[in-house]
């Protein structure tokens, strides 16, 4: 197969199909969650359950209070790192041009998109960061025992998508390129997919899974 | 047969013109320097080519585009520079006269001339699609072909089947290498492809009686080698995350890179950035127009010409979304209202 058959492969059926999956793995996570239900809880609250969720929705994404804590109580790697690779990823995933044109043929508008400058500091940041926190996952044995392979393929699969979409941003020209733009967007396509049915799908349940454990410690009536 | 110096000398040129029409094919086909003087010298002493031009289903935009070449006088092309023996659309009104000079030079030059194709074959139906002359296309394809001391497609219809293999391609259009075995095909596409282009091709296999290098698709990669994103002036625009809204706008106005109106420039190989069209005077993104990708395979069937490249071909929008989403509801609500129901039935 040539690279632009498979390129159009990519780009037509596979991105589709993957993008399907992809929203009906997270309504289908979240929904049968939500109706599977908990076990009534008739123990008053000792605190103020939404106050707390509101809270910890706003101020845990950031965490920026805690960083002389977290970073001189040698946590430096995963919190910095964990910082500049979400920022990055993220930023990558929506604020591209192309990624932004792409959303925007998604969800019917358009999100700012960022100058190249801005998105390479950005894959080079997330990039680096993912190899730091991946060594990091390796090296410390705490880590390495909570690790599974979930975690491998996944950061795998991420560094994946980030090392080709810099390459085939930064390619200084030749045919190759296309051969560049397929292993990016296929293995794009391959994480869409897999997101629904691991644990990247905090990404789309991160704020309501925040506003269940606010919820949580305000009714605990504790600070975290 | 006289050769290409005879033809400039007979025309009128001199040797320093004749030695700038080498030096400008030479810098086409992106020779050393050190070849220079052999190319040269090889153009005084071969003969020029005899070509068999067949030419099946199109719009015959690839003859005007070749006729309308630049790095050789346009009106010279045809009648000098190469000794063009059979023109379907030319030789029109010649009628059967045509037919028989072009079988009397695939016998009279047979293993010496060079066989151009232009437009797609369609085997479907024993060819009932196009003929000419009363004869099927791909009986006079293969007429041709064994005689032919190279094959070249000109034009996406010939190298890929290019419009008339579009979706539906009723007639069954393909691309004539399906038809060629055994000898490499040189492809040529392009919607029509640039002129200069085919003439320098032609110059190459004159002057260095083999084949240019060519890439997995057959394409020379001295001209397909890289894309269009790779050489376009706008790129600039494309790296600052600068682009044209519409057609008309402010960022039209402004030259900003055309990507999001559907230019398929970045997976798009062909030379109209560096060698451009009408003597260089420009090309389509210099126009204002977004590149269409017309010298790659199925580019009619790649979505609306339009869409920015990394959008889905036919859409997705927030419908599909939603009903994603509804279909994720139903089934997660379904599964769970299972689960719980099993739940029960374990308990009692």
């Amino acid at each position: 197969m040539t690279d632009i058959l498979l390129y159009d492969l990519i780009r037509g059926h596979l991105l589709k199909l993957s993008v399907y999956a992809f929203f009906i793995g997270i309504a289908y996570r979240f929904f049968r969650v939500l109706f599977l239900g908990l076990p009534p809880d008739y123990a008053p609250p000792k605190g103020k359950p939404i106050l707390k969720a509101i809270e910890k929705v706003l101020l845990k994404p950031s965490q920026a209070w805690r960083f002389f804590l977290e970073v001189f109580a040698h946590r430096g790697i995963q919190y910095v790192g964990g910082f500049l690779f979400h920022l990055g990823f993220l930023g990558l995933t929506f604020f591209v041009p192309q990624h932004a044109f792409l959303w925007g043929d998604i969800l019917g508008f358009e999100p700012p998109y960022l100058p190249q400058v801005v998105a390479d500091i950005l894959a080079y940041s997330a990039l680096g960061s993912l190899f730091a926190l991946t060594v990091h996952r390796i090296f410390n044995p705490v880590l390495r025992l909570l690790t599974g392979k979930d975690e491998y393929l996944a950061n795998f699969l991420i560094g994946l998508v980030l090392f080709s979409g810099l390459l085939a941003t930064r390619w200084a020209g030749g045919a190759y390129y296309l051969w560049m733009l397929n292993v990016h967007m296929l293995s794009a396509c391959v994480l869409i997919l897999y997101i629904p049915f691991s644990r990247l799908s905090h990404f789309v349940y991160y704020f309501m899974s925040v506003f269940f454990y606010g919820r949580n410690v305000g009714k605990r009536g504790v600070s975290f | 047969m006289e050769t290409v110096w005879d033809l400039f000398r007979r025309r009128g040129y001199s040797r320093r013109e004749f030695l700038s029409f080498v030096s400008v094919t030479a810098s086409l086909l992106a020779l050393p320097a050190n070849l220079l003087m052999s190319f040269g010298r090889a153009l005084e002493l071969r003969e020029k080519p005899v070509v068999i031009w067949l030419e099946f289903q199109d719009c015959a935009g690839c003859s005007e585009s070749f006729i309308r070449s630049t790095s050789v006088m346009p009106s010279d092309v045809l009648l000098d520079f190469i000794s063009l023996e059979y023109h379907e659309t030319l030789m029109v009104p010649s009628g059967i006269y045509a037919e028989q000079a072009k079988e009397d030079a695939i016998k009279k030059y047979r293993g010496r001339y060079i066989l151009i194709v232009e437009g797609a074959l369609t085997p479907a139906e024993d060819g009932v699609y196009c003929t000419v002359g009363g004869k099927a296309n791909h009986h006079l394809l293969r007429e041709a072909i064994d005689g032919a001391k190279w094959i070249v497609a000109v034009g996406s219809c010939a190298c890929w089947g290019g419009i008339p293999a579009a979706y539906p391609n009723p007639t069954g259009a393909v691309p004539i290498s399906d038809l060629v075995e055994g000898k490499t095909v040189v492809h040529l596409p392009g919607c029509p492809p640039i002129g200069d282009v085919l003439v320098a091709t032609l110059v190459h296999l004159i002057a260095f009686e083999r084949l240019p290098e060519l890439d997995s698709m057959g394409r020379p990669k001295v001209f397909y080698g890289q894309t269009i994103h790779d050489r376009c002036y706008r790129r600039s625009f494309y790296s600052a995350g600068k682009f044209a809204s519409g057609l008309d706008d402010d960022g039209a106005r402004k030259g900003y890179c055309l990507y999001k109106v559907g230019c398929k420039g970045p997976i798009t190989r062909n030379a109209c950035a560096t060698i451009r069209w009408n003597g260089g005077l420009s090309f389509p993104i210099q126009s204002g127009h977004p590149c269409f990708g017309c010298s790659e395979p199925n580019f009619w069937d790649r979505g609306f010409i339009y869409k920015p490249l990394s959008a889905m071909p036919d859409g997705f929008g927030p419908k599909g979304m939603l009903g994603a989403l509804a279909v994720g509801t139903l089934v997660g609500a379904g599964v769970a209202y299972m689960n719980k129901k099993q739940a029960k039935k374990g308990g009692k």
